[in-house]
């Protein structure tokens, strides 16, 4: 089961089912301690900050760094979902994704979070030109 | 008398591209298909999700935009597809 987890020395948080053993941002080694939910959601909202539509594409171009997927080429597309996502999220709390609907169950819809886990998609899965449901990624052409 | 619907998103590509086609197939044969946004109308979301149990099994387990519906014979498709396609199960 996930649980949280705080640095003590810098008070990074962690969610997942064990914390990482170096810090990721201090570098201290096994300096994890299991904390509570309410603490953990206290402690990022002091330091969230917003991420805007450029600052969204800019992370899912890192995320695809390197990788066999790669964001659309296709600028108009990959405006006008990432306009979806951002709809999304004010009007619904999160990031949805802007081709799919919420079953209302929030736990199930985690998986409609914009970036999902599409590798399973069957848009995607073992098709050379497969294309996450929306069309927002696309794997890697060969001199992309 | 079959009522046919097509649930969709207003920022979902794949709507976009099966929109005009949508119109012809009604400007072609005369039918008509009600056309739901469901990610800023609650009611159709509602509705959609009304129907998961048909419409999911046949869209890879999810509701996904666009999706038609023939409520008459619970005929479903989604996604993006050729004219002929649509045609076919316009016309049941
Ligand atoms: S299908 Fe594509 S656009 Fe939709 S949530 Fe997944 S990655 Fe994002």
């Amino acid at each position: 089961m996930k649980k949280f987890y705080r640095c003590h020395v810098c008070n990074d948080i962690h969610y997942g089912v064990k914390p990482p053993e170096i810090c990721p941002t201090c570098s201290a080694k096994n300096a994890y301690v299991e904390t509570n939910s309410d603490e953990a959601i206290k402690i990022c909202s002091y330091t969230t900050k917003s991420i805007n539509k450029q600052e969204f594409l800019k992370a899912i171009e890192a995320l695809s760094e390197n990788k066999e997927f790669q964001v659309n080429p296709d600028k108009e597309k990959v405006s006008m979902l990432i306009e979806g996502i951002f709809q999304n999220e004010k009007n619904h709390g999160l990031k949805y994704c802007p081709c799919r609907l919420s079953s209302k169950d929030p736990k199930k819809d985690l998986m409609l979070v914009c970036p999902c886990r599409f590798f399973i998609h069957e848009t995607y899965k073992n098709k050379p030109d497969g294309e996450c449901w929306c069309g927002l990624f696309i794997r890697r052409k060969e001199n992309g | 008398m079959a009522k046919l619907i097509m649930f969709h998103g207003r920022e979902c590509p794949h709507c976009k591209v099966m929109m005009p086609l949508v119109d012809k197939l009604e400007k072609e044969t005369g039918l008509s298909i009600e056309k739901l946004e469901v990610w800023h109308n609650e009611k159709n979301a509602d509705l959609m999700r009304s129907y998961r149990d048909i419409i999911e099994p046949k869209c890879g387990g999810q509701l996904r935009t666009p999706t038609f519906f023939n409520t008459e014979n619970q005929d479903v498709i989604c996604g993006e597809m050729e004219y002929e396609k649509l045609k076919e199960w316009a016309s049941g």
